[in-house]
């Protein structure tokens, strides 16, 4: 495969790991923002979806009680517009590196409840079954890989972009086998 | 909460049985709970036997916090609700009453705790605690896990400005 191919292909697979990536961060503000059952698409309903997150956050007993509302309200907008950022592509380099540590932040703590007997929902998505083996194994063979290597990346890709090109007038060394 | 939004009327709380195989004497607690409320003393027997789990837990002597949490009077009244039910030597009780009540005694309490259990089942309960909230008849997810007031008190006050 020529490195023109190799390129392509690369920034194929670049778009795909973005897209896929901020389909995830979508879903998951998406499941944990999205009214309840039976309740309309209001401001209150939205604010109620948040309040119960808030509790699963509390759940897991990692941040101080002035600091769970707080951060239950911040975490699913600030998800949302990470996927519409990653979506528009503009400075992946920073937009893939917040996923990663975010990604590595829900690692962590998703760990530590384990680790602690914790028997909790994840939240990630929403309401949902107890974080154990298979939550650590998607977020830590799934979407921290990939996370990393949109990031990676992106930070190639921008590094091959800001590389000088030479002069026409460059000596140059044909070299043939 | 009981105080503030179940005295209050805006929250209606509603307590499950589901004792756990695990806990050798738990399906016993629950006849003794099951007995004190239909003798209206559920709240002080719910209380004392949560102050006092470990020690019932480790002799199975609940009837000794039970009788503690009220009246010589009242305490005879749970008693007459436990007629058949209250295992005669608890150290010699067989595992399967653990399990549900198979003491070979009919105890017509057994009936609303195998009632809750079958409900746990159903969501199905997978830790303690677990809770559910019912808001306007629709169940929301089932939640697990220990939740502080100031949180719990936030999330009331969002469903009752609906």
């Amino acid at each position: 495969m020529s490195n023109e191919a190799r390129r392509r292909w690369g920034r194929i697979l670049l778009i795909l790991g973005r897209l896929v990536l901020a389909a995830i961060f979508l879903f998951a503000a998406g499941a944990k923002m999205k009214p309840q059952a039976g309740m309309p698409w209001t401001a209150g309903s939205v604010k109620t979806s948040l309040s119960m997150f808030a509790m699963g956050v509390d759940s897991y007993q990692m941040l101080p009680p002035w600091a769970v509302s707080p951060f239950a309200r911040l975490l699913p907008p600030f998800e949302l517009l990470l996927g519409l950022w990653l979506l528009t592509g503009v400075a992946l380099r920073i937009s893939g590196l917040l996923s990663t540590v975010l990604i590595c932040a829900f690692i962590i703590a998703m760990y530590s409840a384990y680790h602690r007997g914790l028997t909790i929902s994840c939240g990630c998505f929403g309401p949902g079954a107890q974080i154990g083996p298979t939550d650590l194994i998607r977020d830590g063979l799934l979407f921290l890989p990939l996370a990393l290597a949109v990031t990676i990346g992106a930070f190639l890709i921008r590094r091959k972009r800001g590389a000088p090109s030479l002069p026409e007038s460059a000596p140059s060394v044909t070299h043939a086998d | 909460m009981i105080a503030d939004y179940v005295a209050a009327g805006k929250v209606y709380l509603v307590h499950r049985d589901f004792p756990l195989p695990m806990h050798k004497y738990g399906y016993e607690a629950a006849r003794w709970l099951n007995a004190a409320a239909r003798a209206g003393q559920f709240q002080n027997v719910e209380a004392a036997l949560y102050d006092n789990q470990n020690a019932w837990a480790a002799d199975g002597n609940i009837e000794k916090y039970v009788a503690g949490a009220m009246s010589s009077a009242e305490f005879k009244r749970v008693q007459i609700q436990m007629q058949g039910c209250a295992y005669p030597d608890a150290a010699v009780k067989p595992a399967a009453f653990a399990l549900g009540g198979q003491t070979g005694q009919s105890c017509s309490l057994d009936t609303y705790i195998d009632q809750d259990r079958a409900l746990g089942n159903k969501i199905p309960v997978q830790a303690t605690p677990t809770y559910v909230i019912t808001y306007k008849g629709t169940r929301l997810p089932a939640g697990s896990g220990l939740v502080s007031w100031p949180i719990l008190k936030q999330f009331f006050d969002s469903l009752l400005s609906q």
